[in-house]
């Protein structure tokens, strides 16, 4: 009799233990920084059980049906907690709030449990012995949970159908509780009819879980979100499927890790390795980092400015351990310097000369990207291109956007540069473009850095070659007073997208 | 209020809020006061007394008043070699209708917001575009022309590119306004209609001549252009040049408004600040002639000279430039000119500072945003020059010609509304197309220009008064934009630099 009723107390704590978990999970994936949401979730969480457990005090009778009902109401709202937390993040722009208040709520609750049942327990053991095996199996309970809880509950079940099958839990010590504590129940029919309206709702709920985190967050991104972070400039998110990490601003495909070097290594070599002993460069855009990666190859290198506009970012591409795996600390290196600022403003205001400049620019969908894209740009841009020096500007897919293409080739022309386009072929994102564009007559490298997972000295003249699928067509020059890009760019991706 | 979308509603629900309530709306009006425009030229019109000046001053040359016409014509003295000169302006800014403001998002302007392509013709504003840097070897600098998308409208519920009605419209419609587009051509190929409109003028034929004898709507209906579209298209023409409703303005000036530019797929010009960036630069090298808050309340002749009064000074001059609003001359001159027949429109402007832009379906925002069937002419973004991509807060400049019935009316409804009846009234315009404007709004600051502008009413082209006010002789000559009758940069530039001209030859046959 007493291992099951301390059986109860290793439950209760485990579940308890769960939830505070999987609020601090959840907030870390959807809102990022993951020291600071686990810091806050925890700390609340614990300061609400400690409301609850001076809240006890005011519970003088029916203690039994009072401590099924809490358990009940624990089962259900930390069963759903998840759930809930998707969908408000998904519907609504009060996370934060649901998730403090559920956070609050179910730390009240769990904090009520241990002392009540501690009352209950009083009259059957000697209180030396009750404390004793009461916090044992506590502390017990909470070793199980933060075991269990990243090696077997969030690979084999996921969040959602975790914390529901915990829920259930609960919801079985409150109807267990109805025949341990019978003489203390006037009439248990009543809880058990509450216990099974909860423990059905809970089953429902499992059957459909996975739908619920389809219509939320997976309804966005089909591979798990690892972190999402919105910044008044974008929105970030990152997704995990295997060993294949991609990261979404604003909803378009940054890069996927899987295939990304192509991109990279194609965005800078053929630029950068043509030149003899580059000293300083400039990347506008790419705040992941990768780019710069790529740069940092050249030890002749003294020093490379990274203007990107949204300061969260550099941030996160320097700080989060997954990203700067990712570019290889290349934000870091001390040879380089991240400026947030808005590109067009800042060339504007700035009189730096380049070797190389990398023009990573997200496509141009809307008028004020396109003015990025346009002859008033370049022009700007040439001034800070030394004379023997080269830019590269990523220009959208000569596949499925061809007069785009063209279009980016010809305003870089209008604007004075000599124009050398070229593609390569990045799974994630099919055939992709860019123009190089060099002051004087421009020679394609003869040499590649060594230990790049696709260019070599040979295969980077391929690149230049365009396919009669590709090659060029007519296309009047983008500028600012008629952006003829953003309506090619626009009709061309129409046809494709369904 | 539009309804909440789901978002909002969950959210607001989970925070126990109802949608927000009506955020506070700050503003007032601007130059206005006891020592600024509105008031100080009512102190004229009252022949208030004024204390007679202590100081006097010894100068060949006063150019009064320093809108575009007066700096213009500063700018030709100057250019011609000629320094002896001041210009008195009454405002603490120059600028007259081309003054600007600026705030902590950007510059805005208060009236003029920008200036047409110059053709091959327009040989003034080319030259000084050239010196502006706007015009470098025959290739007009693209960071200045408007950038895309430059105009747009709002009919039946949702936005179309471009000013011109195109949604909705029968194929008689089109049919109209392709005929309406036929009758321009021809007209333009009599090359009467010119700017500066004085080039043309020699070019008149009768028939010309005869269309300034009849209404803009006479001559529409003349030709059978009754399409409900087309007309107002028209009205919003001349509404927005000419503060002026189609069933008002003369035919001439209507036509001259189609007539007188070729066709242009660029441009035109604008900046920030609007024409306020013109004036800016100008300033930089004619600065030194500027005195501002310098109001001229009398110009007497005494013997060969003229006598200029402000509140501070007496200027005793050789020659006058009277480039403030030609019909003040009536009041401030001594001896009085006849009365001027060519009368006012009053205008409002506002411009409006928002935290966040409203939520916008459809098309991107453009520079020009302009509402069908509203009595307001909509708003130009003020930011819609700047380069930066992301730009969370904007100014709206929103413009209003009170063109209905007589100026005298419209100008006492215009000063008869409070801050508040005309908030209401640029918000409830506005709230057509942007339904939450209320919720993105902080400021709203108002500037009423009671005589905004001339009327080309019928019969003001070809008045003779108003022929025989350009022709320059003796010491005093206008130079103001009305003086043509038509408000436009060109021509206020325009007479103001053959003021200029003939100034220079007067002082220098005096020997100054
Ligand atoms: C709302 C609005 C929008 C407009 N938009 C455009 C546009 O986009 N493009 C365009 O080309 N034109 C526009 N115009 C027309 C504009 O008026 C002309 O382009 C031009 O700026 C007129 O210049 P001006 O010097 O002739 O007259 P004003 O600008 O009227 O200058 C007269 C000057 O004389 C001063 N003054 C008056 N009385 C006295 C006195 N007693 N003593 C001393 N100084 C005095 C005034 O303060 C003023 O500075 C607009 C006008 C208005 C009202």
């Amino acid at each position: 009799m007493a291992i099951v009723l301390f059986l109860s107390v290793f439950l209760i704590a485990a579940c308890g233990l769960i939830y505070e978990l999987i609020a601090g999970t959840l907030a870390s994936y959807l809102l990022g920084d993951s020291v600071l949401q686990f810091s806050t979730v925890i700390g609340s969480y614990l300061f609400a059980m400690g409301i609850g457990s001076w809240l006890s005090r005011f519970i003088d009778r029916a203690l039994v049906a009072r401590f099924i009902t809490i358990e009940l109401l624990v089962g259900l709202l930390g069963g759903f907690s998840s759930t809930l937390l998707f969908l408000g993040f998904a519907y609504t722009q009060a996370f934060r709030f649901l998730l403090y208040v559920l956070v609050v709520i179910i730390g009240i609750l769990v904090g009520l449990e241990i002392p009540l049942l501690m009352r209950i327990l009083r009259e059957r053991f000697q209180f030396k012995e009750l404390v004793a095996n009461v916090l044992t199996f506590d502390y017990l309970g909470a070793l199980g949970a933060s075991l269990l809880f990243p090696l077997v509950l969030v690979p084999k079940l996921g969040l959602v159908r975790g914390a529901i099958l915990f829920g259930l839990i609960n919801a079985a010590v409150a109807l267990w509780s109805t025949w341990l504590f019978k003489e203390h129940l006037p009439t248990p029919g009543i809880q058990r009819a509450g216990c099974a309206i909860v423990v059905l709702a809970l089953c429902i709920g499992l059957a459909f879980g996975n739908v619920i985190t389809d219509t939320a967050d997976s309804a966005l991104y089909s591979d798990e979100v690892i972190f999402a972070k919105s910044t008044p400039y974008q929105r970030m998110v990152l997704t995990k499927w295997k060993q294949d990490y991609r990261l979404y601003l604003n909803s378009h495909l940054q890069f996927s890790s899987r295939d990304e070097y192509r991109y990279h290594e194609a965005l800078v070599h053929p630029g950068l390795a043509s030149i003899a002993s580059p000293k300083r460069a400039l990347v506008l855009g790419g705040g992941d980092g990768l780019a710069v990666r790529e740069m940092l190859r050249y030890a002749s290198l003294e020093s490379i400015t990274l203007v990107d506009l949204d300061p969260e970012m550099t941030r996160q591409f320097s700080t989060h351990p997954l990203l700067v795996e990712l570019n290889s600390g290349s934000l870091k290196n001390p040879k380089v310097h991240v400026i947030n600022a808005d590109a067009f403003p800042w060339l504007e205001k700035n009189d730096g000369v380049y070797d190389f400049v990398v023009v990573d620019f997200p496509d141009p969908n809307n008028y004020s990207l396109g003015k990025l894209y346009t002859t008033a740009f370049y022009r700007l841009l040439r001034h800070h291109v030394a004379q023997n020096g080269v830019a590269v500007v990523q220009s959208t897919s000569p596949m499925f956007a061809r007069q785009s293409f063209w279009c980016i080739n010809e305003t870089m022309k209008q604007a004075g540069f000599k124009t050398y386009p070229y593609h390569v072929y990045v799974p994630s994102f099919g055939e992709w473009g860019y123009v190089l564009g060099a002051v004087e007559e421009w020679r394609q490298p003869a040499q590649v850095p060594p230990g790049l997972k696709f260019l070599t000295a040979t295969n980077v003249h391929e690149l230049f070659d365009f396919p009669p699928d590709l090659a060029p067509v007519p296309a009047e020059p983008n500028r600012l007073s008629d952006q003829t890009l953003v309506r090619y760019y626009e009709r061309e991706w129409r046809e494709i997208v369904r | 209020m539009s309804r909440p979308s789901r978002r909002q509603f969950a959210s607001a629900a989970l925070l126990g809020l109802a949608p927000k309530s009506e955020p506070r709306i700050a503003g007032g009006f601007v130059f206005e006061g006891p020592d600024q425009g509105l008031d100080q030229g009512h102190r004229i019109r009252d022949k208030a007394r004024f204390a007679t000046p202590r100081r006097r001053e010894r100068i060949p040359v006063v150019i009064a008043g320093g809108g575009v016409a007066g700096l213009s014509a500063a700018w030709r003295l100057d250019k011609r070699g000629f320094r002896d000169f001041v210009v008195l302006e009454m405002e603490a800014q120059a600028g007259g209708n081309a003054r600007s403001g600026q705030n902590e998002i950007t510059a805005y302007p208060w009236a003029a917001h920008y200036l047409p392509v110059p053709d091959k013709h327009e040989a003034l504003v080319r030259e000084l575009c050239e010196e502006l840097g706007l015009l470098q070897d025959g290739v007009w600098n693209e960071r200045w022309l408007c950038h895309s998308p430059q105009e747009r409208l709002f009919l039946h519920g949702r936005w179309q590119e471009g000013v011109e009605p195109a949604i909705g419209l029968t194929r008689k419609d089109t049919a109209q306004f392709r005929q309406f587009e036929e009758r321009i051509q021809e007209l333009r190929a009599t090359a009467a209609f010119r700017i500066p409109m004085e080039e043309g003028l020699a070019k008149a034929t009768p028939a010309v001549r005869a269309l300034d004898t009849i209404t803009m709507g006479d001559w529409m209906d003349r030709e059978a252009l009754i399409s409900p579209y087309l007309r107002w298209f028209v009205d919003y023409s001349t509404r927005d040049d000419y503060g002026t409703h189609v069933s008002d303005i003369s035919a001439w000036a209507g036509l001259h408004y189609f007539a007188s530019r070729e066709p242009e797929d660029k441009g035109p010009l604008t900046w920030p600040e609007g024409n306020g960036w013109i004036v800016k630069k100008l300033l930089v090298k004619l600065g030194r002639y500027m005195r501002t808050k310098s109001m001229i309340y009398q110009v007497r002749r005494e013997g060969q000279r003229w006598l200029v009064f402000t509140e501070n000074t007496i200027y005793e001059a050789d020659a006058v430039i009277f480039a403030a609003p030609t019909w003040l001359a009536s009041w401030i001159v001594d001896p009085a000119p006849p009365r001027w027949p060519i009368v006012t429109a009053p205008w409002i402007t506002a411009n409006l500072t928002l935290h966040r832009w409203p939520e916008n379906k459809g098309l991107e925002y453009a520079w020009d945003n302009v509402i069908y069937n509203s009595t307001s002419l909509g708003y130009v973004v003020a930011t819609h020059q700047n380069v930066a991509m992301y730009q969370p807060q904007t100014v709206w400049t929103w413009y209003m010609a009170l063109a209905d019935g007589s100026g005298a009316d419209q100008r006492r409804l215009l000063l008869g509304g409070d801050w508040n009846y005309w908030k209401e009234r640029i918000l409830a315009d506005l709230e057509k197309a942007h339904p939450d404007i209320r919720q993105c709004v902080d400021r709203i600051d108002i500037f009423r220009i009671g005589h905004a502008m001339p009327r080309p009413l019928p019969g003001a082209i070809f008045n003779p008064e108003r022929i025989h006010r350009t022709k320059h002789t003796g010491t005093l000559v206008y130079a103001n934009c009305d003086l043509s009758s038509l408000s436009l940069f060109e021509e206020a530039q325009y007479r103001g630099v053959s003021a200029a001209d003939h100034i220079l030859k007067v002082v220098s046959r005096s020997g100054a």
